[in-house]
């Protein structure tokens, strides 16, 4: 975040946006943006904690942190029992970054309710629920600050996207009023609407995917990007910041 | 080497504290010559200029334009608001918020453009206002200048993504600044500013954005508003 190769750049950007000692929950940093976070976070100084379904997979996640004291804990937070667990056994939080979430594509007209729950419980009903176990065991920190995972989906329309857009608008619905119950202990609550970023929940169809990168201006995100970005939400330079919905897209005309 | 306008006091000033002690060289423009002088002589690092003038007046920006071989981009913090009543705001109060508001950095951007000193990766930061959205009591000619100044930001960002030129906005809530103190002796905001949750806000809390927007960080944020407000606006529907 410098604005110069000099030293006391570096240094000055680091007491305005590093995370020196803060303890940051990452969810889905097994791989995509939430691996890249956790990376990123841990860069600037942070203790982290990880959280994914694959083992060996959040195991390299946290292999790849830099510095001490991380925690690696393997979770399906779609179970209420597993976040219940999580919120007990996790350490006090200066951060948190839901990360986790699935991919809910299907043409409206033909979704089936088990579908539309799956993904609403996933990217949804799991982050906001986690969030409430940990505010009611006091593991929020004062002057936390958490950071939810929404879409530009959430904030346009294209086609066959209706599940994972519901489940992404849905996100915004519930930080607003979240921030506003939390701002009494500083507590900060944000949303990202990241527009195509790289990752595999997207690269795995070449044809569209090559045709979506055509709309983007500044071309399509790296995970890089977006973890950039949380570093500025999680730290002490955005203050006072909440409720805020941010959209980061490279300028895409529409999505 | 940043541009900042408005730079002899409030945000201004404190995103040029902000952008010299993270290393870059800087260029202050305001009216102000004494306060200009006062705020260039606090930055660490050398080599950093002063434009005194009005943004209206087309000396000044060439000025602007002239004080450096090259530019990586530019923070726009000079405007000015007061309260008036839609019914009371004639033609001439009207053009004169637009002038300074909207028009005036839009004609410095062009310069920065045109005159082919805005360098590949160029970033451009505009301080907007959440009244742009919020649209309060009194402030309709005021929050119409911000509203241009938005949209005009999100075609800049369109048209120069080609070079890697992003454009983006910073919309503070009230800020503590000698601008809004001027407010306050003509109305009572007192009330309001205190309606935060998170408290009231000072320049110090806005000129983080304005570096990590600048910064290679953002290189993918274009055409974006950072709302900044200590969650003043979250009961307002946009």
């Amino acid at each position: 975040m410098t604005l110069t190769d000099s030293e006391n750049g570096r240094i000055a950007a680091r007491q305005t946006f590093g995370l020196n000692e803060k303890k940051i929950l990452v969810t889905g940093a097994s791989k995509g943006i939430g691996r890249e976070v956790a990376i990123q976070c841990a860069a600037a100084g942070a203790r982290l904690l990880v959280c994914g379904r694959d083992t060996s997979r959040l195991s390299d996640t946290f292999m790849s942190l830099e510095g001490h004291g991380h925690v690696a804990i393997e979770c399906e937070l779609t179970d209420e029992r597993a976040r219940q667990r999580l919120a007990l056994e996790c350490e006090q939080l200066d951060g948190i970054v839901h990360c986790a979430g699935i991919r809910g594509l299907s043409p409206m007209k033909m979704v089936s309710e088990s579908f539309l729950l799956q993904v609403m419980q996933t990217n949804y009903v799991a982050p906001m629920m986690l969030t409430r176990h940990l505010l009611a065991r006091g593991k929020v920190s004062t002057g936390a600050s958490l950071v939810f995972m929404s879409s530009i989906a959430a904030l346009t329309g294209t086609a066959g996207v209706g599940p994972y857009a519901g489940s992404k608008a849905a996100l915004i619905g519930s930080v607003r009023p979240l921030a506003l119950e939390v701002a009494k202990r500083g507590v900060r609550a944000n949303v990202l609407c990241p527009g195509l970023v790289e990752t595999t929940l997207i690269t795995e169809d070449k044809t569209w995917f090559e045709e979506s990168c055509k709309r983007y201006p500044l071309g399509i995100g790296q995970p890089g990007d977006i973890a950039h970005a949380c570093l500025y939400f999680l730290s002490d330079a955005s203050r006072k910041v909440t409720g805020c919905v941010f959209s980061m897209d490279g300028g895409v005309e529409f999505a | 080497m940043i541009v900042i306008t408005g730079a002899s006091s409030g945000i201004g000033a404190s995103v040029a504290q902000s952008c010299a002690r993270l290393g870059a060289k800087v260029v202050l423009t305001g009216r102000d010559a004494v306060r200009l002088q006062t705020v260039s002589s606090s930055l660490p690092g050398s080599l950093h200029q002063t434009v005194v003038g009005d943004l209206l007046d087309g000396a000044t920006l060439e000025a602007i334009i002239n004080s450096e071989e090259s530019f990586d981009g530019l923070v726009s913090c000079a405007g000015i608001a007061s309260l008036v009543p839609m019914r009371m705001s004639s033609q001439g109060y009207l053009k004169g918020l637009l002038d300074v508001n909207y028009v005036a950095p839009m004609d410095l951007t062009r310069l920065m453009i045109q005159s082919k000193k805005l360098r590949h990766g160029s970033s451009l930061v505009y301080v907007s206002a959440l009244s742009a959205r919020a649209a309060p009591q009194a402030a309709g000619a005021y929050s119409a200048s911000k509203a241009a100044l938005e949209a005009a930001v999100r075609t800049i960002g369109l048209e120069h993504a080609k070079h890697r030129i992003r454009a983006n906005c910073i919309a503070p809530g009230y800020v503590e600044t000698p601008m809004l103190q001027k407010l306050s002796g003509t109305s009572n905001l007192t009330q309001k500013i205190s309606l935060a949750p998170l408290g009231t806000l000072t320049p110090d809390d806005v000129a983080p954005a304005a570096v990590w927007l600048l910064s290679s960080a953002s290189k993918w944020i274009t055409r974006s508003t950072l709302t900044i407000d200590g969650g003043i606006s979250l009961p307002i529907r946009s």
